[in-house]
């Protein structure tokens, strides 16, 4: 198989960062968002299939908003590759649902990944930093959860952001289990050395902190800040986002502009970061990187709706070279000034029989 | 078991006069025309044997009194509802769904029995003895138990699909022929109405399938047009054509579309209103795989093989013959996970 081409666009893609990060001009984004288009539809036919039924021709496309975006479905149902399993360096997988499907994304090349990540990360978490942070993570290591995109991510963090440490002291999530001593253990140190600390952790996985420590406090060092992602899956209780963030400031004695809502995903490449560390932009507005684009589409035709107005978040992502460039999810997303909001997941229509709703479905107890 | 049949009769009343009712379930409903007179006429169960009644009766247990509490069920499910409450106790109300009250309310205004009454703003934490039969989606019920005074039992009726087996010695074109009226009728918004197909043999098998049940579907379309379909689920509907374009195969009609599922791949829900999900499997077990993770929402099972979908079937679901899952006898609730 010739990957010649892959490569040669993956270069361009980690260029792309490159230029972000020495802050040089950035190349065109539609230029490579096209090219990328052409490439996944001459070597993924199902994505050549979504093309045609779209009547979309690929070799004429200039514009990145009209690429055909791929359902994040697809990611449960088929593989989403240029490239034969083969080739496979990381497969990360999303969590599981009561129906079972996992989605899953396959990377030939995940120092693209890397990169990205890593400089769009250290923009809106760690641009301030003037020695190397205590970085722990609130969740399973690689080595014990290898498809967690979001693993992949921390362990990029800790490497780029972080002082050498121990494994177990800096993922602190073993099973179900929250090693609460070894973060004790870690701030103390961090505190003794005046060491920020950078907290990467699922929102489920700080509920189940909070509720582990009860009134007690971890105050962290000095210019300490913690990044929070995700839902709560179930797998605690739910707290809402503005409840949480304060009870994590008073927790930790921080500000409550020093803990970072991130949005991501398995199906993609790149990441979404609140600003407030960074600047006076309020919680809840993300900001997504250059080689990215949230575009809130009308649920039905998939075109733009104007800024301000709610859509499906339809999201090019220069990083997905070997997948899909353009993905639609099911969150609801608005533009806003300085970014786009996140405005949680397209409700279902209201009921009208007694069919099963999807999302009924999948909130039903799984199978034992 | 007299009772139950003036309930009965009461339903025939009903159907016999339909041309004053029919635009107001058009109304309230969002079926088609046609589609309302297909279910009253093919789907409404008038003429059950003694034997489905005195099953129905036997289900239905004792009570002082029932509240029957109707939502977001299919329309002409107000006949069941009320012939079971009325086999379970002498006194019944009966809370029709604001939404699609046009049938309920007629139903029991034809019974004329003092000992069926119309509760539109029953409140549930009114009633104090019996039972309350709630029918809706999980949420719909959970609120109802919680809501309920001691003492009181809820039976809860919820949310449910339908899946088809096609045995490797159906004739595809019989099988397509009676799958599509169940998926037509209702506009498969139904707790029977199935929404996946799973065909035993490879994926040409499948896909010859599918094109079967395509051909099928169009003619429905033309006979027995979809009425309206909300913006979420024609964005639904949009999403699952894309996704099944993309992983294998999609076929869209007028008012329908169907995904041909790749081989191995983990089952996905197509949504309501003509989505018919089409899966090879080589063998039954490994539809009952597929099936496992959204076992507990089976309710009916139709295959041109009965004993197979037998097998293939949780032991509460109902399992009949293709082109009749819309039509379960008047022996008890179409949903039998209670029991």
């Amino acid at each position: 198989m010739d990957l010649a081409r892959s490569s040669a666009l993956h270069e361009r893609a980690r260029a792309f960062v490159a230029s972000f990060e020495r802050g040089e001009p950035l190349p065109d984004f539609d230029e490579l968002a096209c090219d990328l288009a052409r490439f996944q539809a001459e070597r993924i036919e199902g994505f050549a299939r979504l093309c045609r039924a779209r009547a979309v021709d690929v070799a004429r496309l200039r514009r990145a908003e009209d690429i055909p975006p791929v359902p994040t479905d697809v990611f449960k149902l088929t593989r989403v590759a240029t490239f034969e399993p083969e080739h496979d360096a990381v497969v990360f997988r999303t969590s599981g649902t009561t129906i079972g499907a996992r989605g899953m994304h396959a990377m030939r090349d995940p120092s693209t990944y890397e990169a990205a990540a890593v400089a769009f990360g250290r923009r809106w978490l760690a641009r301030d930093l003037t020695q190397r942070a205590a970085v722990v993570v609130l969740g399973p290591s690689p080595e014990v959860a290898p498809d967690s995109s979001l693993g992949h991510m921390c362990a990029a963090f800790v490497r780029a952001f972080g002082e050498e440490a121990p494994a177990d002291e800096t993922w602190l999530v073993d099973g179900d289990t929250l090693d609460v001593v070894a973060l004790d253990m870690r701030i103390s140190r961090a505190l003794r050395e005046s060491r920020p600390m950078l907290v990467l952790a699922t929102s489920f996985a700080l509920v189940h902190l909070l509720d582990a420590i009860g009134e007690a406090t971890f105050e962290l060092p000095r210019g300490s800040r913690v990044m929070q992602t995700g839902g709560f899956k179930g797998k605690s209780r739910e707290v809402p986002a503005d409840e949480l963030r304060a009870e994590l400031a008073r927790v930790f004695g921080i500000d409550e502009r020093a803990i970072v809502a991130e949005y991501g995903m398995t199906e993609l490449s790149s990441q979404f970061y609140e600003q407030t560390l960074f600047s006076d932009v309020e919680h809840g507005v993300y900001a997504e990187p250059p080689w990215a684009r949230v575009i809130p589409v009308h649920p039905e035709t998939l075109e733009p709706v104007p800024d301000g107005e709610i859509g499906i978040a339809k999201i090019v992502d220069l990083m997905n070279v070997d997948s899909a460039v353009a993905i639609l999810t099911q969150d609801q997303v608005r533009r806003v000034p300085n970014g786009f909001e996140l405005l949680g997941r397209a409700p279902g229509a209201p009921p009208r029989g007694c069919s099963i709703a999807i999302d009924e479905l999948l909130g039903r107890d799984a199978p034992a | 078991m007299d009772d139950v049949r003036a309930v009965v009769r009461a339903a025939r009343a009903v159907v016999d006069r339909r041309t004053s009712l029919v635009p107001a379930i058009v109304e309230s409903t969002g079926l088609s025309p046609a589609n309302v007179e297909l279910a009253l006429t093919r789907h409404l169960e008038l003429d059950p044997t003694d034997e489905e009644l005195r099953r129905l009766v036997e289900r239905a247990g004792d009570a002082p009194e029932v509240a029957v509490i109707l939502s977001a069920n299919v329309f002409v499910g107000a006949l069941r509802a009320i012939a079971l409450a009325r086999a379970a106790a002498p006194l019944v109300l009966v809370r029709p769904s604001r939404r699609d009250p046009v049938f309920a309310r007629a139903l029991v205004e034809a019974a004329a029995d003092p000992a069926i009454r119309l509760a539109e703003d029953l409140d549930v934490a009114s009633v104090t003895r019996g039972e309350i039969h709630v029918y809706g989606r999980d949420e719909t019920i959970a609120d109802v138990r919680a809501r309920a005074s001691e003492g009181v039992r809820v039976r809860g009726h919820g949310a449910g699909m339908g899946v088809a087996w096609i045995s490797r010695s159906a004739s595809l074109e019989e099988a397509a022929r009676g799958l599509a009226e169940d998926v037509v009728v209702f506009d498969q918004r139904g707790c029977l109405s199935p929404r996946v197909a799973f065909v035993e043999g490879d994926l040409a098998r499948a896909d010859a399938f599918a094109d079967a049940l395509h051909t099928e579907l169009e003619r429905f379309d033309l006979a027995v047009p979809r009425g309206d379909v909300p913006a979420e689920e024609r964005a639904a509907g949009d999403r699952y054509v894309a996704t099944m374009t993309y992983a294998c195969r999609a076929l869209v009609g007028t008012g329908h579309a169907i995904g041909v599922a790749p081989p191995g791949a983990p089952m996905v829900l197509a949504p309501p209103y003509r989505h018919v999900h089409v899966a090879a499997c080589e063998t039954r077990e490994a539809a009952a795989a597929l099936l496992e993770p959204m076992r507990r929402s089976v309710i009916a099972v139709g295959s041109d093989d009965e004993e197979a979908a037998r097998a293939l079937a949780p032991p509460w679901a109902r399992v009949s013959a293709l082109g009749r899952m819309q039509r379960p006898p008047l022996d008890g609730p179409v949903d039998l996970r209670e029991g």
